[in-house]
């Protein structure tokens, strides 16, 4: 892979480094509280009827999310709203699982669209025990397990950014992403770093969906 | 602060909420005289007491609600997908 980068997440890094062709941060964070730019996930957005065959097809539900395997590799498939859902996948496939999302869709029957929003949106992954706790502080919704537990996803309002808040722990550890229009990533990133400065966040690099 | 109960995302400050108006029936463009389209636009009856409104859910479901709220308790008595209850009640035989 060459050291040019051909695509840029839309939080500023520095130190950066090229990785499947995306501009990074090279830091690597060794604290217990994470924030981290997952932009280049592959991110496909599908619209279908709410209770119909797609939903069965897409094997999850509003508000849930589930590992699958589409053909090009694993996913994360989230029910990010009524007939709506957001697949997260390994960058640069963003091209073979929308095609693979929409053959899978054209069996149903029923009227669905399928978008890549890879290059359009901003997605963070916010990890550790104190996550809830920041999330808290920029969020009116309750973070408890009770409330959500892992699996877990909605939207909300996030330090006044409409956001898509998916709980996808990682080993145990509770994990969010963070997904939103690309133009507030940056800002949302700040505003999360800010409340996250006295329970040690740090910002660490691309993880990606493992 | 004003909690409103989406039927999708459960209880959310209004806040992620944008306020529609009062609901009510929309007059047939093709027949409707000005006036009667201005009186449907910018006229509202605007009580002190239980009124059907129309909000949209912005920052959740993306989904237009029909609540029923109280405007002089601000209790709100129901809150229904309007979509969903619209196709509830034009399906012949729907016992729902």
């Amino acid at each position: 892979m060459s050291d040019t980068p051909i695509a840029r997440g839309p939080v500023a890094v520095s130190p950066a480094t090229v990785r499947d062709g995306w501009e990074v941060d090279a830091r690597v964070a060794t604290g217990t509280l994470t924030l981290s730019d997952e932009s280049p996930l592959a991110k496909v957005h599908v619209r279908a009827p709410f209770d119909g065959a797609s939903r069965a097809a897409l094997g999850v539900g509003f508000g849930r999310t589930a590992r699958a395997d589409l053909g090009t590799g694993e996913v994360l498939v989230v029910g990010s709203g009524p007939g709506e859902w957001l697949v997260l996948g390994a960058p640069n496939t963003a091209g073979a699982l929308r095609a693979a999302i929409e053959e899978r869709l054209a069996g149903t029957g029923e009227f669905t669209t399928v978008l890549d929003l890879t290059h359009g949106r901003g997605l963070l992954r916010l990890t550790g025990r104190e996550a809830a706790t920041v999330l808290g502080g920029v969020c009116a919704i309750d973070f408890g397990d009770a409330v959500t537990p892992d699996g877990t996803a909605l939207r909300s309002s996030l330090a006044a950014v409409v956001t898509d808040i998916v709980r996808d722990d990682q080993g145990g550890t509770p994990s969010y992403l963070l997904h939103v229009e690309r133009s507030s990533g940056q800002y949302l990133a700040d505003a999360l770093l800010d409340p996250g400065r006295p329970s040690g966040l740090e910002v660490t690099g691309f993880r990606g969906l493992a | 602060m004003m909690l409103l109960p989406c039927p999708w995302c459960g209880p959310r400050n209004s806040t992620e909420f944008r306020y529609v108006g009062e609901a009510g029936p929309r007059p047939d463009p093709a027949t409707v005289t000005p006036e009667q389209w201005r009186r449907y636009l910018y006229v509202h009856a605007n009580p002190c007491g239980p009124v059907r409104e129309t909000w949209y859910h912005r920052a959740g479901c993306r989904r237009y609600l029909s609540v029923e709220r109280d405007t002089a308790t601000n209790d709100v008595r129901s809150a229904v997908d309007t979509a969903s209850a619209a196709a509830a009640s034009s399906a012949p035989g729907d016992a729902r």
